[in-house]
């Protein structure tokens, strides 16, 4: 197939976008009267009105799907890439066609992985916040994760809040336990990955079919998407469209230089998601250390303890972390450690899993070759485990700093107007349906995010994307 | 509409048009005049820490070298623009805003006094309810703004213990979309069933005014007019400001909008119009007040103070808000005085807001 790589990257830049800016895209391009789309479709048909409406739970459903597909994307394909040629072309050589191989063949093999994706893509679905927010209640839709956030609202009741954000723990903790087994399950029939060379797949004249379905995911959660943000970012007003007249910088003129809030808002959420990575990727890396040299007695349970912020959605975390640090002893609420510890609980199981395999793939002989030589413990994890760790720690950092500079869900319950974060001004931006200077600020949060990536591949290559998988 | 009866409107000496209710409210008519002299005479107490005159004041708030303030009052521009102009006059003091809805700043103040987090210098919410609750607690500073007397006498004085001031004043009306030859003339209007699918509001759980509002819709006309209005199948956003963004875009027709942002949207050339309804604009007296405990004690009241300023009604009249001194015109071109309004009394408010949110959401679904 044509453009594999391209693929690839549009999968992962989709991963790296945040579902709720997608969704206020898609209120430019579908709302029911105004939306482009629509609008397009009345001109073009002379039909009363358009035929897509994003205010409705479809809707909203359609969008997170768009962003939750990577994550199912990236199980399947890291399966896939263990399956072996051989198996493949044993069957072809029994005589079946492509299409049969890989109905008999491939999925089933990668089956496990395919049911491990969905799961995960419903564990992010069900937890997130900031598209029901978006799209939802405009649609008269309640879903968890508003609820939750209306119980923080004016009369308040966090108790309650508590109570509520219970069964929907109760539901991610049993999907989690219900894929690992799916997985451990999965390893048995998966080959052992000691296979041959994978040769890449003929597909013929069905390239071209093949390729236009994998591109129709990122066409609706890249291309249409941020064409409509960088068009809003550069208008006057989004509802007046793209006349002359209605072009300009002012906004990001307004983000970057005037709105001293949005400014500042910038700079913390550099700084809170760099120290929140900081500290995941160093706790990931010690723990995982001490899990897979077994240094501690119950070392495994430090494990389960780096991985349970996996399980816990972001508006339960937060909550509970309100409930933990807002009141003494230990106040960190309106401290920017409030947001930064946060973060880093969120993702540290992203880069505790990177550090795990990572650890896992290093040949324990070259450790025990210097403690042999008489270094010790310390200074082997120092000088010997630490630099060939190098690229991997280097990689986890960046999978937690990525999410905590895009994170929504947590952030809007623990910030404070002085600790506010990008994220948290676009969301008091949507309050007001003021999407000129929100697309203005969510362009300038994915370009940070695009430039890293850009320059952590300039500098690591694929190790970067590779990890991906884990996350 | 049996039930606006006992609000009906009174001529008030001076031809201003009042009604009962706010007049109570304000706490206004002859006995309030003598109260007010009473008021002013015992209020120092806590206010001579700060210096009476705008020099020293200033000079002390230029060493706190900035001033917190969260504010729900008007949109974003409006509030940018009083920064500027509060800078122009003030060079020194740093200004560090957010403009947010009022029940959302609310929340955050709440959390961050049971927190004991001291952060806000100057409260301006929209909802009154608010600084009686908070007036209740402790939390606000007793003080004299300068040149309060600048403001119209009948809201010179909300508060009897001056812990909140008068900080803008604001309509909610109906706005309309100017390719409607004729919008929509009073509140009822609404219900009407052509205005299927067109109609855009906020939500009582996000913004002050749209509490407001929906707290006078159902004394005037019962929760009925909610449940009509919701087979209307109107868009709900969170601010009172999401209706201008919705009628500009073409995506709804009519809604329940402040003047202002309106009328501000509306002098950038957008297709958005206003209309005072017939049966009553409602009237939202939007306080402000300084927290007793701000981090920049000085530099809080130069802000509430600079409300009472020119600079402060140019600011407002350049946005499209109603003005705080006679000596700037209304941008609406109808000065307050001339508008048929409604207000809600402040105890009506403070157990009406939470029961209209909990009540809208029955009716809505969020």
């Amino acid at each position: 197939m044509p453009g594999r790589t391209l693929i690839r990257m549009l999968t992962f830049a989709s991963f790296v976008t945040p579902s709720f800016l997608g969704a206020t895209a898609w209120i430019f391009l579908a709302a029911p009267h105004s939306g482009w789309l629509n609008r397009a479709w009345v001109a073009l048909t002379g039909a009363p009105r358009g035929f897509l409406n994003i205010y409705t739970l479809a809707g909203a459903v359609c969008v997170i799907a768009l962003y939750s597909y990577p994550y199912a994307f990236a199980f399947v394909s890291s399966a896939l890439e263990l399956v072996p040629s051989e198996m493949e072309r044993s069957a072809e050589l029994l005589g079946a066609n492509w299409l049969r191989t890989t109905w008999r063949i491939t999925l089933p093999l990668v089956r496990p992985a395919i049911i491990a994706g969905a799961l995960m893509s419903f564990l992010e679905a069900i937890a997130e916040f900031g598209t029901p927010a978006f799209l939802l209640i405009p649609a008269r839709q309640q879903v968890i994760t508003t609820q939750l956030y209306l119980f923080f609202q004016y009369p308040s009741r966090p108790n309650l809040a508590a109570a509520y954000a219970l069964p929907l723990l109760a539901v991610t903790v049993s999907l989690f336990l219900l894929q690992q087994r799916l997985l451990r399950r999965g390893r048995f029939t998966t080959v052992t990955g000691k296979g041959g060379v994978r040769v890449p797949f003929r597909l013929g004249p069905w390239r071209w079919p093949v390729f236009a379905i994998c591109m129709a995911p990122p066409i609706f959660s890249l291309i249409l998407p941020y064409t409509a943000l960088l068009a809003t970012s550069l208008s006057h007003a989004w509802g007046r469209g793209p006349v002359p007249g209605n072009l300009t910088f002012a906004w990001y003129h307004w983000a970057l230089v005037e709105n001293q809030g949005a400014r500042r808002a910038i700079a913390h959420s550099v700084s809170y998601a760099a120290a929140a990575a900081t500290i995941a990727t160093a706790l990931a890396v010690c723990s995982a250390y001490a899990v897979s040299r077994r240094l501690l007695p119950g070392a495994r349970i430090l494990g389960y303890l780096a991985m349970a912020p996996f399980v816990v959605p972001g508006i339960v975390l937060a909550i509970g972390f309100f409930a933990a640090y807002a009141r003494p002893p230990l106040v960190l609420y309106g401290t920017a450690w409030m947001l930064i510890v946060a973060f880093a609980t969120r993702f540290l199981p992203i880069a505790y899993a990177g550090s795990e395999s990572a650890l896992r793939s290093l040949d324990l002989e070259l450790e025990n070759a210097a403690r042999t030589l008489g270094s010790g413990r310390l200074r082997t994890f120092g000088k010997i485990t630490i630099p060939l760790l190098r690229r991997s720690i280097l990689a986890n950092w960046l999978m937690v700093f990525i999410p905590s500079l895009r994170e929504l869900s947590s952030a809007v319950f623990l910030f404070t107007p002085a600790t506010a974060v990008i994220t948290n001004v676009i969301f008091d931006l949507s309050d007001e349906g003021n999407f000129e200077p929100l697309s203005a600020l969510g362009i300038i949060m994915m370009a940070l995010t695009f430039g890293l990536v850009a320059v952590a591949y300039r500098l690591f290559g694929g190790a970067v994307f590779g990890q991906r998988q884990r996350a | 509409m049996t039930e606006s009866a006992p609000h009906s409107d009174e001529v008030m000496p001076g031809g201003r048009t009042l009604s009962r209710r706010a007049m109570l409210g304000a706490g206004l008519g002859i006995v309030g005049q003598a109260l007010l002299g009473a008021d002013t005479g015992r209020r120092p107490a806590e206010g001579a820490a700060a210096p009476a005159d705008e020099a020293s004041l200033y000079a002390e708030a230029k060493k706190e070298g900035k001033v917190v303030w969260w504010t729900a009052h008007y949109q974003l521009d409006a509030a940018e623009a009083v920064r500027d102009a509060f800078v122009a006059k003030y060079p020194g003091i740093e200004v560090q805003f957010i403009r947010q809805t009022a029940q959302v700043i609310y929340q955050r103040l709440t959390q961050n006094l049971k927190a004991g987090v001291r952060e806000l210098d100057v409260f301006a919410s929209t909802d009154e309810a608010h600084y009686t609750a908070l007036k209740k607690q402790g939390v606000l500073a007793a003080y004299r703004p300068l040149g309060l007397g600048n403001l119209p006498q009948a809201f010179q004085n909300v508060d009897p213990d001056g812990a909140y001031h008068v900080g803008a004043l604001g309509l909610v009306i109906i706005n309309y979309h100017t390719k409607l030859t004729i919008p929509p003339q009073k509140w009822t209007d609404l219900l009407d069933p052509r205005w299927k699918d067109q109609i855009t509001v906020g939500h009582p759980g996000f913004s002050g005014y749209v509490g407001n509002w929906v707290v006078a819709m159902w004394d005037k006309f019962g929760w009925d007019y909610f449940t009509k209005l919701a087979k209307n199948n109107p868009k709900i956003g969170r601010s009172i400001n999401d209706t201008v963004t919705d009628i500009v875009s073409g995506e709804r027709l009519v809604g329940a909008g402040s003047d202002g942002t309106s009328l501000d949207s509306k002098s950038r050339g957008n297709p958005v119009d206003i209309q005072f309804p017939a049966d009553d604009a409602i009237l939202i007296v939007s306080p402000v007040a300084v927290l007793k405990d701000a981090p920049h004690p000085n530099a809080a009241r130069l802000l509430e103070s600079f409300y009472y300023t020119k600079e402060y009604s140019l600011a407002m009249s350049k946005t499209s808000n109603y003005t705080l001194r006679a000596d700037v015109p209304a941008p609406s071109g109808v000065p307050i005085d001339r508008v048929k309004w409604y207000r809600n009394k402040v105890e009506r408010l403070e157990k009406g807001v939470p029961e209209a949110i909990a009540k809208w959401r029955e009716t809505f679904g969020v």
